[in-house]
C-alpha cells in the first residue's frame, strides 16, 4: 500500500506542477477552446463574452483521469482499494496544488494585481475563465474535488484494464506500430500478387490526380507544404537516416537552392529571368556544391561535433544572406520578390498544376530513395551508420560514401528550395532559420530514421496537423521539443520504423513463405 | 628452434595523462627525445592522402589571410587607438569569463557522459530569468528611510540582495540541470550516441519555448542595484584617452575567476571531485569501487548548472537586455570554447572560454571585418579547430577509440 | 617464396607506453600462424597494425611484398586482408545475409546511378552477390538464418557470421582475433576443424590470436609469443611448449622449474 501512496503522491505532484505550468502559458485555455470546437454543441460562446465553463471542466476531468492512470502505471498486482487509494492521493495532491494556485492567482487578480508584466498569458479574462467566473476559493475547491474524483476514476480504470489480456495485446500492437499492423493483417500478401499491385497503384494514381482538383486552394497549400517537406525529409533521411551523419544545418542547402532559383528568375535584383526549368537544375547544382563545400572539411568529425558544426554552418548561411556584405548579391533582409512561376509552353501553372508537379516530384524522390536504399550503396551507408570503423575495414570507402550522402541530401534540399521559392513567389532570409532544420530533423527522426513511409508520415504529422490546429500554432515548438524527448525515450526507432528487406530463398522451403516480402 | 630473446624491460610508466587536474610527472629529457623521434617516424610513415593535402592548403590559406589582414590593421591607417584596444580587451575578458563558466559545464558533462548537453545554454537562460525576478521582487519591497523615503529593499541592502540573486539564479539553474538529466538523459543512458543528442536538442527547444510562452518574447531589462548600475565604473587613462572599467564588468570577471578557482579546487581536492574524475574515467570501475554513479552524475549536472546560472545572472547584470533567446548563442559559443580548450579538460574549458571571449572581441577589429559577423568568428574558430586539432589546445582527456 | 605477411621492427607507442616493441613477424603463405601471449602483450595492437587500424610508429609491414603500413583500412581490405574482432563487431541492425553482402562491397562495380535505374549490369551483380552470400552462409553453417537481424543471432552464430563476412571479400589473408572466445569445448572443436577446413579448401593464409592453448597447439604451423610488446619466442608448437621464457611469461618466474614436471603430458594450460 505504501508504494501506491508514494506513486500517487509523485504522480500528483508531477501533474499538479504540469498543470500550473500549462496554466501559466495559457495552454489550458487553448485546450478548453479546442474541446469547445470539438463538441460544437456548446458553440455558443456568446453571452457577454463568457466562454463555456463546461469545456474547462472537461479538460480538468481528462487531466484527472490521466493523473489517476499514471499513479497506477507499471502495474503490479495490487488490491483494488490500494489502487484507488493511490488514485485518490494523486488526485488530492494535484488538486491541492492546482486549487491553491488558482485561488492565489484568482484572489490576487481580483485585488487588481496585473500579472501581465511578468506572465503575459495570464490576462484577467483568462484568469476569470479559469476560476469559472466565480469566487477563487470555490474555484479552488472545485479543482480539488474534480481532480480527486477523476483520479480515482482513472486509477480504477487502469486497475480494471490491467486484468484484461486485450490491453496487453493492444499495447503490443501499438508498440509494433503501423508497420506491425501491416504485417499482422497479412497485408503484405497483397504486394506479392503482381496484378493486385498494379490495380492498387492505378487507383492511387487516379486518386492523387483528382484530389488537388477537389479539395480547394487551402488544402492545396497545406498539402503543398507537406510535399515540400517530404522532399526535404527524403534528403535528410539519406544523410541522417541512411549514413548516420547528424547534420543540423540542413536549412543551409534549402536556402541556397531557394535563393539560387529566386535570384535567377526574379526581375530584381539581377534581372536574369532565365528559363525556370533551367533555373531549377541550377538550384540543385548550387545546393550540391554547397554540400561539397560543407562536407569536405568536416567529414571526419564525430557525431556530436558534426551536429554543432553543421548547426553553425546553417546559421552562418543565414547571417551571410542578410548581411550587408552580400546585400548586393542577395538583396539582404528584404528578400527577393516576384520569383518565377513554372509554366509549360507559355501557360502558367495553376494551384492544381503545381500540386500535381509536387506530387510527381515526391513520387520520383521516393522512387530514387527506395532504389538507393536497397542497393550496394545503401548497404554501405547503413554499415557506416552502424559502425564506421568496421565498415571502412570491410572495404567501404567511408569518405566517398559520406560525401555522396551529403551531396544527394543537398540536391534534394535544393530542389525543395526552388519549389518553395516558386510557390511562395517570395523568399527572404527569415524563411531559413534553425527551426526549419529542426522541423526536418523531427520529421525524419519522429517518422523513423531510414524509413521512407516514416518520412512521409512524419511530414504529415509534423507539418500537416499543425496547419490544421491553427490555435495551437504558438505552442507548436513546445510540443516539438517535448515530442522529441518523449519519442527518444519511448520509441526511438520512430513511428514507422525501417524494416530490413527479406530476400527470396533460392531453394524451396516448405516451412517458409515463398513470396518476396516487400519491405517499405 | 626457440630463439633466445632478451627479457623485456619494465613497462614504462603511463605518462602525461591529460585530464582533470591529474598528477602530471614531469617527463625526463630522454622521454622527450624519444617522443620526438617517434613523431618523426610517424610522419615518415604517414601517407600523403588527399585529405592531408587539402588540409595543408586550407591551413596555409587561413594563415595567409589572417596574416594579411592583421598586417593591414597594424600598419594601416591606425583606425583604432590604444584606448579602443583596451576597451576590446576588457570586454573580451569579461565575456570570456562568462563563456568559461558555461564551457566548464559542457566539459564536465561531456567528460562523464560523452554527450553534448545541448540544453546547457537554456539552463543559463533560466538562471538569468530567475535572477531577474529576484531583483524585481526586491525592488518592489519598500524600505524607506528618513533620508530617502522612496528607497526600496534592493538599494537599501544591495549586498544581501545581490547575494540572494546569485544564490537563487544559480540554484534554479542547478535544479533545472538536475531535472534535465533526470527526465531527458537518464532514461537514455545506454543508448547509441545519436539518441541522447536528439533528446538534448528536444529539451533545448522545449525549454526555450517554455520560457518564451511563460514570460513573453519581449526583451526585459535587468534591474541592477544602484551601486552596480550598468555603464558606471572607474575611469582609467589609456594612451591619453579615458576608458571605463565598468563595475559590472569587474564584478563579473572577479566572480568568474573565483568560481573557476573554487571548481578547480573542488575537482582536485574534495571527495566529490575525486568521484567525478573516477566516473569520468570508467563508470563500471567506479561503481565497483562503491561510488554511486547516478548520484555523481546528478551532482555533476547540478554543479554545471550552478556555474551556468551564475554566468546567466552575470550576463543579465552586465548586458541588461535579455529574453528567452539569450542562452542560444552563448551556449554554442561556450561549446566552441570547450572544444577549443579540449573537451573533457577543465583547465582547457577555462582557457578556451577566456580565449574565445578575447578573440571574439578583438577579432573583428583586428581583421578589419564587420562587427555583424562577430558570431561567424566563433563558428569559424570551431570549424578550424575541429579540422586541424580536434582534440583541442590542451588535449582531450579521452583515450583513443580502441578496437 | 614471398611471405604472406612480413613485419619488420614494428613499433607502436601510445603516449609513454610501448605496446609493440620492434617486433618481427613472418607469416608463410598458406600457413596457420598464431600469436599468443599474456594479456596486454600487444597482440591486438600488432593485429591492428597489420590490418591498418594503427599506423606503426616505426618499422614496416609488407603483404606479399607490397608495403601496407600507413594505408587506409579500406585499401588494405582491397589488397586482400580481412579480419574479425575480439568483441564481435557486426552490423547489428542488418540481417545476416546483408552483413555478408557488405563484405563483398568492394568487389561490386556498379554505381549508385545504376542502382537507381536497375541496369542489367547492376541486376546481375546483385544476383551474383546474393548467391555468393547465401553460399557463404551455408559454408559457415548459418543457412536458414539469412534474414535474422544480427543482434538476434546466438553468440556462436554471430562469430561465424563475422567470419563469413570476412570471407566475403575473397581475402588472401584472414586475421582472426580470438575466434574461440566464450565457446564451450565442443564449439571450440568445431571452430578448430572449421579453421583447418578453411585453410585447406580455400587456400587462405590465416593469422590468429588465441588464448586457448589446445586450439593453438592443435592447428598452428607456427606460433609467435609476445610479452610486454616484445617477441620472446617463435617456432613450432612443440618448441614453444617447452620454452622456459614462454612459461615464465605466463606463469611467472620460477614456474619453469615446475613445468618440468608437466613436460611429459605435452600440454600447456593457459594461466587463468
Amino acid at each position: 500500500m505504501k508504494t501506491s501512496l508514494t506513486k500517487g503522491l509523485r504522480s500528483g505532484i508531477v501533474f499538479g506542477i504540469v498543470f500550473i505550468f500549462l496554466m501559466l502559458i495559457g495552454f489550458i485555455n487553448v485546450g478548453a477552446d479546442m474541446v469547445g470546437d470539438i463538441s460544437s454543441a456548446s458553440a455558443a460562446s456568446g453571452a457577454g463574452g463568457r466562454l463555456p465553463v463546461g469545456d474547462l471542466l472537461i479538460v480538468i476531468a481528462v487531466f484527472g483521469v490521466f493523473c489517476g492512470i499514471a499513479a497506477r502505471s507499471k502495474s503490479e498486482e495490487v488490491q483494488w482499494w490500494s489502487a484507488l487509494l493511490g488514485g485518490l492521493t494523486a488526485g488530492i495532491t494535484a488538486g491541492l496544488l492546482m486549487g491553491v494556485a488558482i485561488w492565489l492567482v484568482g484572489s490576487l487578480s481580483l485585488d487588481g494585481v496585473d500579472f501581465r508584466t511578468y506572465l503575459p498569458s495570464l490576462n484577467p479574462a483568462s484568469i476569470q475563465y479559469l476560476t469559472f467566473y466565480s469566487y477563487p476559493q470555490s474555484a479552488g475547491l472545485t479543482y480539488l474535488m474534480y481532480m480527486a474524483i477523476f483520479s480515482v476514476a482513472g486509477a480504477a480504470l487502469a486497475w480494471l484494464l490491467s486484468f484484461r489480456d486485450w490491453l496487453a495485446k493492444s499495447w503490443n500492437s501499438c508498440k509494433t506500430g503501423l508497420g506491425g499492423w501491416f504485417e499482422k493483417k497479412d497485408v503484405s500478401r497483397i504486394f506479392s500478387n503482381q496484378w493486385l499491385m498494379i490495380v492498387v497503384f492505378l487507383a492511387a494514381g487516379i486518386l492523387l490526380y483528382f484530389l488537388p482538383l477537389a479539395w480547394g486552394s487551402y488544402w492545396n497549400y497545406i498539402m503543398g507544404t507537406v510535399a515540400i517537406y517530404i522532399l526535404l525529409g527524403l534528403g535528410l533521411n539519406i544523410i541522417v537516416g541512411y549514413s548516420g551523419q547528424l547534420v543540423l544545418g540542413y536549412v543551409a542547402f534549402f536556402a541556397t537552392g531557394a535563393y539560387t532559383f529566386a535570384l535567377l528568375t526574379a526581375p530584381t535584383p539581377h534581372g536574369i529571368e532565365m528559363n525556370l526549368w533551367l533555373a531549377v537544375g541550377l538550384s540543385i547544382l548550387v545546393s550540391t556544391l554547397t554540400g561539397l563545400l560543407l562536407g569536405l572539411p568536416i567529414l571526419n568529425l564525430r557525431g556530436d561535433y558534426l551536429a554543432i558544426v553543421t548547426l553553425g554552418f546553417g546559421e552562418i548561411v543565414r547571417i551571410l544572406i542578410r548581411s550587408d556584405l552580400l546585400t548586393s548579391l542577395t538583396n539582404g533582409p528584404k528578400g527577393v520578390t516576384s520569383v518565377g512561376q513554372p509554366n509549360l509552353f507559355g501557360s502558367p501553372f495553376s494551384d492544381v498544376n503545381f500540386m500535381h508537379l509536387l506530387m510527381l516530384l515526391v513520387l520520383i524522390g521516393l522512387f530514387i530513395a527506395k532504389r538507393l536504399k536497397d542497393s550496394n550503396t545503401g548497404r554501405a551507408w547503413i554499415a557506416i551508420r552502424e559502425d564506421q570503423t568496421v565498415a571502412q575495414a570491410t572495404g567501404i570507402n567511408t569518405f566517398k560514401h559520406k560525401i555522396l550522402a551529403l551531396l544527394l541530401g543537398a540536391a534534394f534540399a535544393g530542389l525543395a528550395g526552388a519549389l518553395f521559392a516558386s510557390r511562395n513567389q517570395f523568399t527572404g532570409p527569415e524563411d531559413f532559420t534553425l527551426m526549419v532544420s529542426v522541423n526536418v530533423l523531427c520529421i525524419v527522426i519522429v517518422g523513423g530514421m531510414g524509413s521512407l513511409p516514416g518520412v512521409v508520415l512524419g511530414a504529415f504529422v509534423l507539418k500537416g496537423i499543425p496547419e490544421l490546429l491553427r490555435e495551437m500554432a504558438d505552442y507548436r515548438l513546445l510540443v516539438f521539443g517535448a515530442l522529441l524527448v518523449v519519442m527518444m525515450i519511448v520509441r526511438p526507432e520512430g513511428l514507422w520504423p525501417a524494416r530490413r528487406v527479406r530476400f527470396k530463398r533460392s531453394h524451396a522451403d516448405p516451412d517458409r513463405q515463398d513470396a518476396v516480402e516487400v519491405e517499405v | 628452434m626457440a630463439s633466445g630473446y632478451p627479457l623485456p624491460q619494465q613497462k614504462s610508466k603511463l605518462l602525461l595523462h591529460k585530464g582533470w587536474g591529474s598528477e602530471v610527472t614531469s617527463p625526463s629529457f630522454h622521454v622527450y627525445r624519444s617522443e620526438i623521434i617517434l613523431m618523426i617516424n610517424k610522419l615518415k610513415n604517414q601517407r600523403l592522402t588527399l585529405g592531408l593535402i587539402l588540409r595543408l592548403l586550407l591551413g596555409l590559406a587561413v594563415v595567409i589571410y589572417l596574416g594579411w589582414r592583421i598586417y593591414q590593421t597594424a600598419f594601416g591607417e591606425g583606425t583604432y587607438g590604444p584606448d579602443t584596444w583596451m576597451r576590446f580587451l576588457i570586454t573580451g575578458l569579461v565575456i570570456g569569463g562568462m563563456y568559461a563558466l558555461i564551457a566548464i559545464g559542457y566539459t564536465l558533462v561531456y567528460g562523464i557522459l560523452f554527450m553534448i548537453n545541448f540544453a546547457h545554454g537554456e539552463v543559463m537562460m533560466l538562471g538569468t530569468f530567475a535572477g531577474y525576478f529576484v531583483l524585481e521582487a526586491f525592488a518592489a519591497i519598500p524600505a524607506p528611510t528618513v533620508a530617502n523615503p522612496d528607497l526600496n529593499f534592493l538599494n537599501a541592502q544591495p549586498v544581501i540582495a545581490l547575494v540572494l540573486t546569485f544564490l537563487v539564479g544559480a540554484g534554479f539553474s542547478a535544479l533545472m540541470g538536475y531535472m534535465l538529466e533526470k527526465i531527458a538523459y537518464r532514461p537514455l543512458r545506454g543508448a547509441p550516441r545519436l539518441i541522447p543528442l536528439i533528446s538534448a536538442i528536444g529539451a533545448s527547444i522545449f525549454l526555450q519555448n517554455a520560457a518564451q510562452l511563460l514570460f513573453g518574447p519581449q526583451r526585459r531589462q535587468y534591474l541592477n542595484p544602484d551601486f552596480l548600475w550598468r555603464g558606471t565604473g572607474w575611469m582609467i587613462l589609456v594612451g591619453g584617452k579615458e576608458v571605463m572599467l565598468t563595475y559590472t564588468g569587474v564584478f563579473s570577471f572577479v566572480l568568474s575567476i573565483l568560481l573557476m578557482i573554487g571548481l578547480f579546487i573542488m575537482v582536485k581536492k574534495t571527495k566529490l571531485g575525486k568521484s567525478m574524475r573516477a566516473v569520468a574515467e570508467n563508470k563500471q570501475a567506479a561503481a565497483l569501487m562503491g561510488i554511486d554513479v547516478d548520484s555523481v552524475i546528478s551532482k555533476t549536472f547540478i554543479i554545471s548548472g550552478i556555474l551556468a546560472g551564475a554566468a546567466g545572472v552575470m550576463w543579465g547584470l552586465h548586458n541588461g537586455l535579455f529574453n528567452h533567446f539569450v542562452g542560444f548563442l552563448p551556449g554554442i559559443k561556450a561549446f566552441t570554447a570547450a572544444v577549443l580548450g579540449g573537451i573533457g579538460n577543465i583547465p582547457g574549458a577555462m582557457m578556451g572560454g577566456m580565449l574565445l571571449g578575447l578573440l571574439e572581441s578583438i577579432g573583428p577589429a583586428l581583421l578589419g571585418i564587420d562587427f555583424q559577423l562577430k558570431d561567424v568568428i566563433a563558428f569559424t574558430i570551431l570549424i578550424l579547430v575541429l579540422i586541424f586539432r580536434p582534440s583541442g589546445l590542451l588535449g582531450e582527456a579521452l583515450s583513443e577509440e580502441k578496437v | 617464396m614471398i611471405a604472406a605477411v612480413q613485419a619488420s621492427q614494428v613499433t607502436k607507442c601510445f603516449g609513454g607506453l610501448t605496446a609493440v616493441n620492434t617486433v618481427d613477424l613472418i607469416v608463410p603463405k598458406g600457413s596457420i600462424s598464431s600469436i599468443i601471449g599474456p594479456n596486454g602483450a600487444g597482440k591486438t595492437t600488432l593485429f591492428n597494425c597489420v590490418s591498418g587500424f594503427y599506423v606503426p610508429d616505426s618499422g614496416e609491414i609488407q603483404f606479399f611484398g607490397q608495403p601496407i603500413s600507413g594505408l587506409a583500412t579500406h585499401q588494405i581490405s582491397k589488397c586482400g586482408i580481412a579480419r574479425t574482432y575480439q568483441n564481435i563487431r557486426l552490423f547489428k541492425e542488418m540481417t545476416a545475409v546483408e552483413n555478408v553482402l557488405v563484405g563483398q562491397h568492394h568487389r561490386m562495380r556498379s554505381t549508385w546511378i545504376e542502382a537507381i535505374f536497375h541496369t542489367p549490369r547492376y541486376y546481375q551483380e546483385e544476383q551474383k552477390a546474393l548467391e555468393k552470400a547465401l553460399e557463404l552462409l551455408d559454408f559457415v553453417g548459418l543457412s536458414g538464418l539469412e534474414d535474422t537481424p544480427a543482434y538476434n543471432l546466438p553468440y556462436g552464430a554471430q562469430r561465424r557470421l563475422e567470419i563469413a563476412r570476412a570471407l566475403a571479400s575473397d581475402p588472401a589473408l584472414l586475421l582472426l582475433d580470438e575466434p574461440t572466445a566464450g565457446m564451450n569445448p565442443q564449439e571450440t572443436d568445431e571452430m578448430t576443424a572449421f579453421i583447418k577446413n578453411l585453410r585447406d579448401t580455400r587456400e587462405i593464409t590465416i593469422l590468429l590470436i588465441e588464448h586457448d592453448m589446445r586450439v593453438v597447439m592443435d592447428i598452428s604451423d607456427q606460433i609467435t609469443v609476445l610479452d610486454y610488446g616484445m617477441k620472446i619466442a617463435e617456432g613450432k608448437p612443440a618448441e614453444i611448449q617447452s620454452n622456459q621464457r614462454v612459461i615464465e611469461a605466463y606463469l611467472g618466474p620460477g614456474a619453469a622449474a615446475l613445468s618440468e614436471k608437466f613436460r611429459r603430458k605435452k600440454t600447456l594450460y593457459a594461466y587463468s
